[in-house]
């Protein structure tokens, strides 16, 4: 076999140069620890008639994994840009995947066709409120502080952002 | 007089209309009294050229003035887009203020616009293995291109596009999925053209691209008809899925009916995208759940049933059950597949059964992911449908590295023993990326 060593040598030598190459870590962002103490609240268009959802619900809409709210309208699923501590919250408390997890999640949804279609991405609180409630089937999250009257807030498991043991924080519970 | 009780800015308004409904009489007479002297004399027409075009520029300077003044007698500047369309359109804040900067227009089709949306897949592989016949070479993955459309709310579009390259080195392309997908709620989905057949789990958690792969290619159970797999992975008809109500267990169904798999002549194109050759369909119904409480865990079955129509033979019944088990999660897998392959020639009481297997085991540590693969299948040398598989098992272990979010390269030593074979040992290096 001739051509084995050849064939290794030159997969250390293309790790080795890959390596080497200057680049932006990918693995951990996902996890950078968030200083608010803030809980996410999850919000609806004020026409959709979901009250509440069960935490399990809430990560299948969050992964794409259900596309459909009860009234047959398409779920929008409106996101932050990668870097945002609520973006950041929502990866950790809800998805439990790191920024490069989640994207490959949903580029594999996509491809399988299981995800119909990818989240909306907008920048500001503002634009998360304003695209949520422009769209009947939106829903996204901002911080507590920045809800208004234009939104629904849902419960989670039947608890909203300002009750004790509310899910959805913008820090990292402490491991039990 | 009656111009006196006119406003100024309404006075030239009026001029200008006025203008602009002589102008192009104007033009018009220009036009013919061009025309009649040229044809009365061979004068050159360069003057009347360069009247006309001063007359056009004319012309366009009054159009501008005539709306900015009708805009200034209205107070607005620049209607904003209507609730309407900003609830139709908006993806982003940007837009929607890029929006509100555009002028008011009466509303029509956008042709420099585009629905789609596009994702590619390649990999280009070194590979070599003592097999008699076979020599180290570079080769050409598949160039695939994935393209989705969100038609309406309710209706999608998906296509993978693959460029590949033959064994005579000649580059082909083939459409290997064309779907429209029709998805009114969660339970009801219905997919129209052509799919990959939901028979296991590997083949239609993968398609076309080896990128998604841990490994350098598929477990030759799930080879591609053009590879010589035994699996009717492509097909042409329609495809039902949804979920089931069933609380935490999480259960789905997968219900297909198409052409199925050619086989009057080996040498037919494998699927039967234009034409069936016999009037009975393919049918596979599979169901698999994922249950809450056990992340990543994804176990189901299926059953595939189609007539086979080899020319100058009797007709072959063709039953293909399937089981899975896999656990899947963004830092380890364990893939689990069986199935057996059942031909039954009609009039005989012999059937042929093919069983295979594999199980892959992979756990990531950083960016390298170290993984393992045993694959098994077992075809009889007088199988009616595929002769020459045979058997094939054996173990192959290799390490893929995540060079970047969008960049892999993969190492992977394989060992297959075969019957009354010597066993071949291949390695490879790929480097697979998306795109």
């Amino acid at each position: 076999m001739q051509f084995g060593p050849r064939v290794l040598v030159m997969f250390v030598a293309a790790v080795l140069l890959l390596k080497a190459a200057p680049g932006r870590s990918f693995g951990g962002a996902g996890y950078a620890q968030t200083t608010s103490g803030q809980s996410l609240a999850i919000i609806v268009n004020q026409s959709n008639p979901v009250e509440n959802l069960s935490f399990t619900e809430l990560r299948r809409i969050f992964l794409g994994e259900r596309s459909h709210w009860p009234n047959g309208r398409r779920i929008t699923l409106v996101i932050m840009p990668p870097g945002e501590p609520e973006r950041d919250a929502i990866l950790r408390e809800v998805c439990r995947m790191n920024e490069k997890d989640y994207n490959n999640h949903f580029l594999h949804g996509l491809f399988t066709g299981e995800v119909f279609a990818s989240p909306k991405t907008l920048s500001t609180p503002v634009g998360v409120r304003k695209f949520v409630f422009n769209v009947p089937g939106a829903i996204g999250y901002v911080r507590t502080a920045d809800v208004d009257d234009s939104v629904k807030v849902l419960r989670i498991d039947g608890l909203l952002p300002s009750d004790k043991d509310y899910k959805v924080q913008m820090q990292a519970r402490p491991a039990k | 007089m009656k111009s006196c009780i006119v406003p100024p800015n309404r006075a030239t308004l009026n001029v200008t209309s006025l203008m602009l409904k002589v102008l192009p009489i104007l033009l018009g007479i220009l036009l013919s009294a061009r025309v009649a002297r040229a044809q009365q004399t061979a004068d050159p027409a360069d003057q009347d050229k360069q009247t006309i075009r001063v007359l056009l520029q004319r012309v366009e300077q009054l159009e501008a003035r005539v709306t900015q003044l009708e805009a200034a007698r209205q107070g607005v500047p620049a209607p904003a887009p209507t609730q309407v369309s900003q609830q139709a359109t908006t993806p982003s804040e940007a837009e929607t203020e890029a929006q509100a900067e555009q002028p008011s227009e009466p509303e029509r089709m956008d042709l420099s616009k585009t629905l789609l949306r596009m994702r590619g897949f390649g990999d280009i592989t070194l590979h070599g293995d003592n097999n008699k016949g076979d020599t180290t070479s570079f080769s050409l993955g598949q160039l695939n291109l994935f393209v989705t459309s969100d038609v309406s709310e309710k209706f999608k579009f998906l296509t993978e596009i693959v460029f590949e390259a033959g064994s005579d080195n000649a580059v082909g392309v083939d459409v290997e999925r064309m779907l429209l997908q029709y998805s009114p709620n969660d339970y009801f989905n219905l997919a129209v053209g052509r799919y990959h057949t939901a028979i296991g789990y590997y083949n239609t958690a993968y398609h076309h691209s080896t990128w998604f792969q841990t490994t350098t290619g598929r477990p030759f159970l799930f080879d591609f008809e053009d590879k010589g797999g035994p699996l009717p992975v492509h097909n042409v008809g329609v495809s039902a899925s949804g979920l089931i109500p069933s609380g935490r267990l999480g259960l789905h169904y997968v219900a297909e009916v198409g052409n199925g798999r050619a086989s009057r002549s080996p040498a037919s194109e494998p699927v039967q995208n234009l034409v069936d050759e016999n009037n009975h369909k393919a049918f596979n119904l599979a169901f698999f759940a994922r249950p809450e409480s056990v992340r990543g865990l994804q176990a189901g079955f299926s059953v595939y049933r189609d007539v086979l129509a080899p020319a100058n033979s009797p007709r072959i019944g063709e039953t293909i059950l399937a089981a899975h088990a896999v656990l899947v999660r963004p830092k380890f897998e364990w893939l689990n597949e069986a199935l057996v392959i059942r031909h039954a020639p009609f009039g005989l009481s012999h059937a042929f059964e093919t069983p295979g297997f594999y199980t892959q085991l992979s756990k990531q540590f950083g960016s390298y992911r170290p993984y393992f693969r045993y694959q098994y299948m077992n075809e009889s040398d007088a199988e009616p449908v595929f002769p020459n598989i045979g058997l094939r098992h054996g173990p192959s272990v290799g390490l893929r590295y995540d060079a970047s979010e969008s960049v892999a390269v993969k190492l992977q030593y394989d060992y297959t023993q075969l019957r009354r074979q010597e066993a071949i040992h291949g390695l490879a290096l790929q480097v697979g990326f998306t795109f």
